[in-house]
């Protein structure tokens, strides 16, 4: 793999956040380096989900191939793909953006639009943050909010996948 | 040996995939850090005006501003309501934290399309809505 085969994404982003930084720099200078500091904690943080998504990655790759992605989530996918993709919200880590790379990869061979809107809201169940929610807020109110999200989830795939429809 | 060199292949495949997107993930993590300087629990609070409704509509299009770890929100939304804003609006907070981020909304529009963004986000916007009145009325009639 070269660098050179590469087709970076997000530059012009880069370059405009970059120039927010600068100006945050000359008026507020010290604030501009609490916040670059706080920047380079969140990706320390991000660094093992990082690897954990290159792995995945690397064996969806390896046992997935092109065809059976179009199969199980592709046009002719049947109810397993939406118990998958919400499988899928639920258990996977860290934040959305970072779930990019992988999921552009999918959608390219075939991924349903309902599909990946399901698979994206059902992200909002955090199955590691449970007790904190259960703490702050009561068994009852993440029971219910958390069944509401699932069917909120459904209905956002089902509305994707209508206007897909509609609109091909 | 084949096999070795798929396992390689698809190694490359998924680096090279996460790579392409580096540049975007470095504009997202920089944008949070100024998020996490300027916007604080004050801030938020002077949002809200004690309506139900506005204050969920309100709820959600702050939690669609910030984004950053749930546990956070989860916090904040526990502030929030201890401060006084209904738990409407704290759900509502809590949830587009999660799912609608738009910090991250410029490199969804670049890997996804503007039309794939710009309809899950606004189903996104409308759902939330939704699950967040009706959790709130379900807990309400649970608990009464």
């Amino acid at each position: 793999m070269k660098i050179i085969d590469l087709e970076f994404k997000g530059i012009k982003f880069l370059f405009f956040v970059i120039i927010i930084y600068i100006l945050i720099f000359l008026f507020d200078g010290e604030k501009s380096i609490l916040a670059l500091t706080k920047s380079f904690e969140i990706l320390l943080k991000l660094l093992p989900i990082f690897v954990m998504i290159i792995f995945i990655t690397t064996l969806i790759n390896y046992f997935l191939k092109p065809k059976m992605i179009m199969k199980h989530f592709g046009k002719d996918s049947g109810i397993k793909a939406w118990i998958y993709s919400i499988i899928g919200g639920i258990v996977s880590h860290g934040p959305m953006y970072i779930w990019y790379p992988m999921l552009s990869e999918f959608r390219k061979n075939g991924l349903k639009d309902g599909l990946l809107a399901t698979f994206m809201y059902t992200r909002s169940i955090k199955i590691p943050f449970i007790p904190i929610m259960i703490d702050y807020f009561g068994v009852t109110f993440t029971v219910v909010l958390f069944t509401y999200i699932l069917l909120g989830g459904i209905l956002q795939g089902i509305l994707m996948e209508a206007l897909s429809k509609k609109i091909d | 040996m084949e096999e070795k060199n798929n396992i390689k292949e698809a190694f490359n495949k998924s680096l090279k995939g996460f790579l392409s997107m580096f540049p975007m993930l470095m504009a997202i993590l920089l944008l949070l850090g100024i998020f996490d300087v300027y916007i604080t629990k004050d801030i938020l609070l002077s949002f809200f005006i004690s309506n139900n409704f506005v204050d969920t509509i309100t709820g959600t299009l702050l939690g669609g501003v910030l984004t950053g770890n749930p546990m956070i929100s989860y916090i904040l939304g526990g502030e929030l309501t201890d401060a006084g804003v209904s738990l409407y609006a704290v759900t509502a907070f809590i949830l587009s934290w999660v799912t609608i981020g738009l910090v991250q909304l410029p490199a969804e529009v670049e890997v996804f399309g503007f039309r794939f963004t710009f309809y899950r986000t606004l189903f996104t916007f409308i759902t939330t809505i939704l699950v967040s009145l009706s959790t709130v009325l379900t807990v309400n009639w649970i608990l009464s």
